[in-house]
């Protein structure tokens, strides 16, 4: 007895934690971090909301224009990425590790598509940030999502390192799954952003 | 409980209360009340106030008796009674403090609405705030501007306030009157002076350096004072001659705080000398008359050697409407010759 | 290649182990690595912003203002973060390659040098917290001497102006931000995960970085006095435009630096939520769960809604500092009222933030010091989440004068006004908890009675001010300091010295000195009272706040507030030697020095490396003193440790 107890002082292990929830930790640690996430969102609309309904400044401040069509084309090319995601996760649970790859791959093409066109977008718009409220809250909600796209991208690189590594299995896909939530956060944000900065 | 501890617990709460009660009566806490709005915040201040010495009175009690009363002994390694609850105890202390807190909700709900109430004849006054100074301004008598406030007791006055930069707040202690004052905003206040005297006005949001020194004064007066002040004034500022109109305009704006002016008596040394206008004005390469009035109007468009930048307000320009300002700029063109 | 041969946690040595001891020295995380990638980090920001500059054309190429903040206030922190190790384990998974095998290295103290890396260790981590927090306290409570020094007589030119508003900013930041805040986190770090039953937290790496996130606050505030033109000088409100426009560069040091606390400040809370919901120990139910616990978990609630907003209000604030956008910029469209509204969304609920953990920390310490259960525990909870929900609807409260719509202002109040029902009912049960109980004044309880009758005081003023008409007087006078003061400092610091007496056995494994406590119990309660209460009359005679100078009518009562805060600063001093003395050679502390019936006093003081050697299984109630063999958990026995704590049935 003693020596097994020496055994395991040796092997430093801690005891399994108990799993007092039917969430994953890792899976619960995303939403309650895309909670606070919508609530940094919350705040930039907050800003849009006080400058365009308080001030009623007007939206978009002559003479500048906004890309509404570009940017629905950069709208469809996010959500479709969206369906991708979800195919190369579907794929890995049905254990088709190149139907990840695949889906991971072309949701990264698609992702930076959206991001490329963005910047070109901002170079041709005609307007920066030091020309009022509206550029202000114009730059700031879509280069804020794009930081957002940006980010998302990052794990979408990381996890198509990974995939092509064959670090994911049937199994074992947690991080393909926890990466996608945040990126079906970044879409459904987008479209936010785009209904009320572009449309509305 | 047995009776003789509620006696004591009673004492105990009725002698912590009376300290309480001796403290808020005994030390002057509130300062003059000098308007109507102060009359009735007074009142708020007081009723909460004897509502928070009655709950202080009897946590402090109960925590006071139950130090004194359940110390345990040194060696006393016994646990308490083991008390979970009682539901009739915790639906008292939830609805006891509501219905207090609405009873408070109430009253300052009325208060507010009667201070906020807007009399007919109301007199309107300017005020404009920026870093560090006020200016004072009265739209029915031909804006005329000044550095200090006056007003008439007994007449309900709306200040209409706007700042030229930071956020400032317009506080009178008393008044009991106090509200900020926001770029990009006019907020207003009411107030009703009700004894004559001077006060302080102090800006009461922090809005740089200056802050603390951001002060001036309010004076109330008889309305009969006032309308006299205001009368003589007005038509000192409005008067052809410009030696008159000009040296009211010079008085009303403090400029004798900061500057010597031989014809007004004035001796301030913070800034130039203005009799010595003509050779400063050829010290600068200008004409004098758009010297002198660029000067007023935008003082650090030329700085004098030797004296600092951003102390000579900026709001003339803005506070002194053109008329005035023409007077002023004559009269002391006329005055430093 | 199969996925399986690559899992994660059977790796071999990483290459740095195998390296001379130079490269290793350079390369291993540490200082030394921190130092460089500083640096470098900082470079490459610098270069950025320059060749970003250079590429847009824009004039002057090397315009301080977003140099320092890219490459000093971000860049930089974050190499420093990489440097010293922080990044490692998810750079590794990140890009794919064998990441270490968990050989729990990085878990637990064997020298004091294991506090000075980054280390996974929850119970490690709770010290490093509460050390750090210290540290700024004091440096907090430093400039706050200045500020008395300042103030002591009128016409005082100790200080100019826009230092003394720098000093009484940076006190207020670093008491808020890089004091009360933290210490709590660092508190229920080590706490949370024992009475949890837990061997860790949820995300242990997480937790490392949320710490070192810290230091890199707390320095970039005090730091920003070094700057040109001064500290950032508007207040810990830092309001709009003061602070984004008419302010020198130490402004963006306070942006900043609260990014870094509020990040920090996030990351911990959403760890602590996923610790207690997944991972509480069998038959640990939510009615079961220490209150403590609860507080924590309320909290972190709160955090994680609330925080984002102070981190977009400093976004934009700085935005229209070095971006030059408008924000709150009135003559371009922007709105000044608007930073208030998003701050105070945030800081209201942060007043709940510094006191809900202290809540929790009462109900454990005023049980166990009075032997008696908590009177209505699940009414406690619940008045909890009562506070964090209505704690969202009032934040308006701090704008009764500052010119918004004035028809906010009386819904305003009523929830203001409410939050004295909740509160009241914690006041009211711990009370009763003592009622009849047998009360040991041990320092902790003691801090817990001081907090009690300081709080209350502290909140009935806070009733006072929520009633607007009152509040119209006294807004920004010093009746709103002597209120924070006591809320924040007879509420928030002094439950935390109750938490860190009750609990310094359990972290050091030894006992500090009682009298020593005691004495420090007294030098604080009466030097505290001696500082603020004056400072109600001073408040409601009109005495503005944020002023280095005042009126001579109130030198007197100045001079006696400046005196009594020296006393109140060496108070400090008692505690700091009680706390060294007793850390180096205080007596050895047993398991269970107060009889508590929670976790964390069943396992030894301090407790193993990974807590418990079997999960232990939750029977009962954490409070059930004076319940004939009530027994709240039942621990596996060990050989090393606990055999003599877990009693027969
Ligand atoms: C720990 C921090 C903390 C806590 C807990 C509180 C608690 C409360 N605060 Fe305070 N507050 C601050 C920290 C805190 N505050 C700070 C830092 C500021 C200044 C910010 C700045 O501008 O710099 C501030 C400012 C502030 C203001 C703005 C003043 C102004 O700037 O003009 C107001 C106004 O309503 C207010 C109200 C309250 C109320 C109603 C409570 C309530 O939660 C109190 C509830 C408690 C009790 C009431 C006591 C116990 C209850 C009973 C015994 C029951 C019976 C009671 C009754 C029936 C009344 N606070
Ligand atoms: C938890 C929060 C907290 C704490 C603990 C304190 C602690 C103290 N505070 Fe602070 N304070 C705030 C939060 C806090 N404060 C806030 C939020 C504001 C508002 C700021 C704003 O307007 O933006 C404020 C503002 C504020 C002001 C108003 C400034 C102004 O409006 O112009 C004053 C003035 O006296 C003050 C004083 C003090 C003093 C004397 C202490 C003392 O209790 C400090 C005691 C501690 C020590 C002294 C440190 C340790 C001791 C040593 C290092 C030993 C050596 C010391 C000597 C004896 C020299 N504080
Ligand atoms: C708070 C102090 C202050 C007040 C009040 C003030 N001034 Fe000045 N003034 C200065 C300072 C300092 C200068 C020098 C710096 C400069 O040129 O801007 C100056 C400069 C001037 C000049 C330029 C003189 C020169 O020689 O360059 C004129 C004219 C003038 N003030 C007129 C006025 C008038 C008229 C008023 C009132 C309506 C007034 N000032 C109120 C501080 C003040
Ligand atoms: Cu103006 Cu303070
Ligand atoms: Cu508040």
């Amino acid at each position: 007895m003693a020596a097994a107890h020496a055994e395991h002082l040796e092997h430093h292990g801690p005891p399994a934690p108990h799993y007092s929830s039917r969430v994953t930790p890792g899976v619960l640690g995303m939403f309650l971090f895309i909670a606070s996430e919508i609530m940094l969102f919350g705040s930039f609309f907050t800003a849009y909301f006080f400058v365009r309904v308080v001030n009623g400044t007007p939206w978009p401040t002559p003479p500048y224009h906004l890309p509404v069509y570009v940017a629905f084309i950069n709208t469809c090319i996010l959500v479709t990425s969206s369906f991708s995601m979800h195919w190369g996760l579907q794929s890995i649970k049905r254990g088709n590790v190149w139907g990840l790859r695949a889906g991971l791959l072309l949701t990264f093409l698609m992702g930076l598509s959206f991001l490329i066109t963005q910047a070109i977008e901002y170079s041709r718009i005609g307007f920066n940030t030091t020309n009022g409220a509206f550029a202000t809250i114009f730059f700031c909600l879509t280069g804020l999502h794009g930081v957002h796209v940006f980010v998302g991208l990052s794990i979408l690189g990381f996890m198509t390192i990974r995939a092509f590594r064959g670090h994911f299995s049937a199994e074992e896909h947690h991080g393909v799954e926890i990466g996608g939530i945040y990126w079906h956060f970044v879409d459904v944000m987008w479209i936010v952003v785009y209904l009320t900065v572009y449309i509305l | 409980m047995r009776r003789g501890s509620i006696a004591s617990l009673l004492g105990i709460g009725i002698v912590s209360g009376g300290i309480a009660a001796a403290v808020a009566l005994a030390i002057p806490w509130l300062p003059v009340s000098a308007s109507k709005e102060a009359g009735r915040i007074d009142f708020v201040f007081w009723f909460v106030v004897t509502i928070c010495i009655v709950i202080f009175a009897i946590v402090s009690a109960a925590i006071l008796y139950s130090v004194v009363v359940f110390r345990a002994a040194p060696d006393d390694d016994s646990d308490g009674p083991p008390i979970h609850g009682h539901t009739g105890l915790e639906i008292a202390w939830t609805i006891v403090p509501t219905i207090l807190v609405t009873a408070i909700g109430i009253v300052s709900a009325i208060v507010l609405s009667q201070d906020d109430a807007i009399a007919k004849n109301a007199m309107n006054v300017n005020v404009t705030a920026q870093q560090f100074e006020w200016t004072f301004s009265y739209p029915e008598a031909h804006n005329l501007t000044s550095a200090t406030l006056m007003l008439p007791r007994g007449r309900e006055t709306v200040l209409h306030m706007q700042s030229r930069d930071v956020i400032h707040a317009f506080f009178v202690p008393e008044f009991r009157e106090n509200e900020d004052i926001v770029p990009g905003l006019t907020t207003t206040l009411n107030v009703t002076p009700t004894r004559d005297g001077t006060y302080p006005v102090i800006c009461n949001e922090l809005c740089g350096l200056g802050h603390s020194t951001m002060r001036s004064t309010v004076t109330v007066m008889e309305p009969a004072a006032f309308d006299k002040w205001l009368k003589g004034q007005s038509k000192a500022v409005t008067s052809p001659s410009a030696a008159t109109a000009g040296a009211a305009v010079f008085k009303n704006n403090g400029c004798a705080a900061c500057h010597t002016l031989t014809a007004a008596k004035a001796t301030g040394k913070v800034g130039p000398d203005l009799d010595k206008l003509p050779a400063e004005a050829q010290q600068a390469k200008q004409p004098l008359a758009s010297f002198v009035r660029t000067s007023i109007t935008d003082p650090n468009a030329y700085i004098q050697p030797g004296f600092p930048k951003n102390v000579m307000p900026q709001t003339f320009g803005k506070a002194i409407p053109k008329q005035q300002l023409d007077a002023l700029v004559t009269y002391l063109i006329n005055s430093s010759k | 290649m199969t996925a399986a041969t690559l899992d994660p946690h059977e790796h071999h040595l990483t290459p740095s182990v195998r390296r001379g001891p130079v490269r290793r020295l350079l390369l291993g995380p540490g200082f030394i690595r921190a130092g460089w990638m500083f640096c470098l980090f900082g470079a490459i920001g610098f270069g950025l912003v320059v060749g970003f500059r250079w590429w847009g054309g824009w004039q002057p190429l090397f315009d301080m203002t977003p140099i320092t903040l890219v490459s000093l206030l971000v860049a930089g922190p974050l190499g420093f973060l990489a440097g010293i190790g922080a990044f490692d384990y998810w750079t590794r998974y990140a890009i794919g390659s064998p990441t270490r095998p968990e050989d729990h290295s990085g878990h637990g103290a064997r020298t004091w040098h294991d506090y000075f890396r980054v280390n996974t260790d929850h119970k490690v981590i709770g010290v490093q917290y509460l050390v750090t927090t210290i540290f700024f306290f004091i440096a907090g409570g430093f400039l706050a001497m200045l500020v008395r020094v300042q103030l002591a007589r009128p016409g005082n030119h100790f200080f100019d102006p826009q230092t003394y508003n720098g000093l009484f900013s940076v006190h207020a930041s670093l008491m808020i931000f890089l004091f009360v805040i933290p210490a709590f986190a660092g508190l229920a770090n080590f706490v949370v995960p024992l009475m949890l039953g837990a061997p860790d937290m949820a995300f242990p790496r997480l937790n490392a970085l949320s710490f070192w996130l810290l230091p890199i606050a707390g320095i970039m505030m005090l730091s920003s006095f070094l700057v040109p033109g001064g500290a950032f000088a508007c207040g810990w409100t830092g309001y709009a435009p003061l602070c984004s426009t008419h302010q020198p560069l130490g402004a963006i040091f306070f942006n900043q630096g609260v990014q870094w606390a509020g990040a920090s400040s996030i990351m911990t809370a959403l760890n602590f939520l996923v610790t207690i919901i997944t991972m509480r120990a069998p038959g640990l139910t939510f009615w079961r769960l220490p209150l403590l616990v609860w507080a924590n978990f309320t909290t972190s609630l709160l955090v994680v809604i609330a925080t984002p907003f102070i981190a977009g209000s400093q976004f934009f604030s700085m935005f229209d500092h070095v971006m030059h956008t408008a924000f709150f910029d009135p003559n371009n469209g922007g709105y000044p009222l608007g930073y208030q509204h998003i701050f105070w969304f945030y800081s209201h609920p942060a007043v709940y933030i510094m006191m809900l953990p202290g809540f929790g920390i009462m109900s454990e310490v005023i049980s166990v010091f009075s032997r008696k259960p908590i009177f209505g525990y699940r009414l406690m909870a619940l008045s909890l989440m009562a506070i964090v929900v209505l704690g969202f609807s009032v934040w308006a409260h701090h704008m009764f004068t500052s010119g918004m719509s004035s028809w906010l202002r009386v819904p305003m109040m009523v929830t203001t006004l409410l939050i004295a029902v909740p509160t009241g009912i914690k006041i009211f049960s711990w009370i009763a908890t003592m009622w009849e109980g047998k009360l040991h004044f041990n320092t902790p309880m003691l801090f817990a009675l001081g907090f009690l009758s300081m709080f209350v005081i502290g909140g009935l003023s806070g009733v006072m001010l929520g009633a607007v008409p009152i509040d119209i007087h006294v807004t920004d006078t010093y009746f709103i300091v002597a209120h924070l003061h006591y809320v924040l400092f007879g509420g928030s610091v002094f439950t935390i010295f109750a938490g860190i007496y009750y609990w310094f056995p359990k972290m050091t494994g030894r006992m500090y000195d009682e009298r020593l406590g005691k004495l420090h119990f007294w030098l604080t309660f009466v030097g505290f009272n001696l500082t603020f209460f004056p400072m109600h009359l001073l408040g409601t005679e009109g005495m503005p706040r944020r002023v280095a100078d005042y009126a001579p009518k109130f030198a007197d009562l100045n001079m006696f507030i400046s005196l009594a805060s020296f006393g109140l600063g060496a108070s400090v001093l008692v505690f700091l030697y009680n706390m060294i003395t007793s850390w180096k050679n205080g007596p050895i502390a047993p398991a269970n020095p107060w009889r508590a019936l929670t976790l964390e006093w069943q396992v030894s003081s301090p407790p193993p490396i990974f807590n418990f050697d079997e999960i232990p299984q939750v029977v009962g109630s954490p409070y059930e003193y004076g319940v004939p063999g009530a027994q709240h958990a039942i621990l596996a026995p060990s050989p090393t440790h606990a055999v003599e704590e877990v009693a027969a049935p």
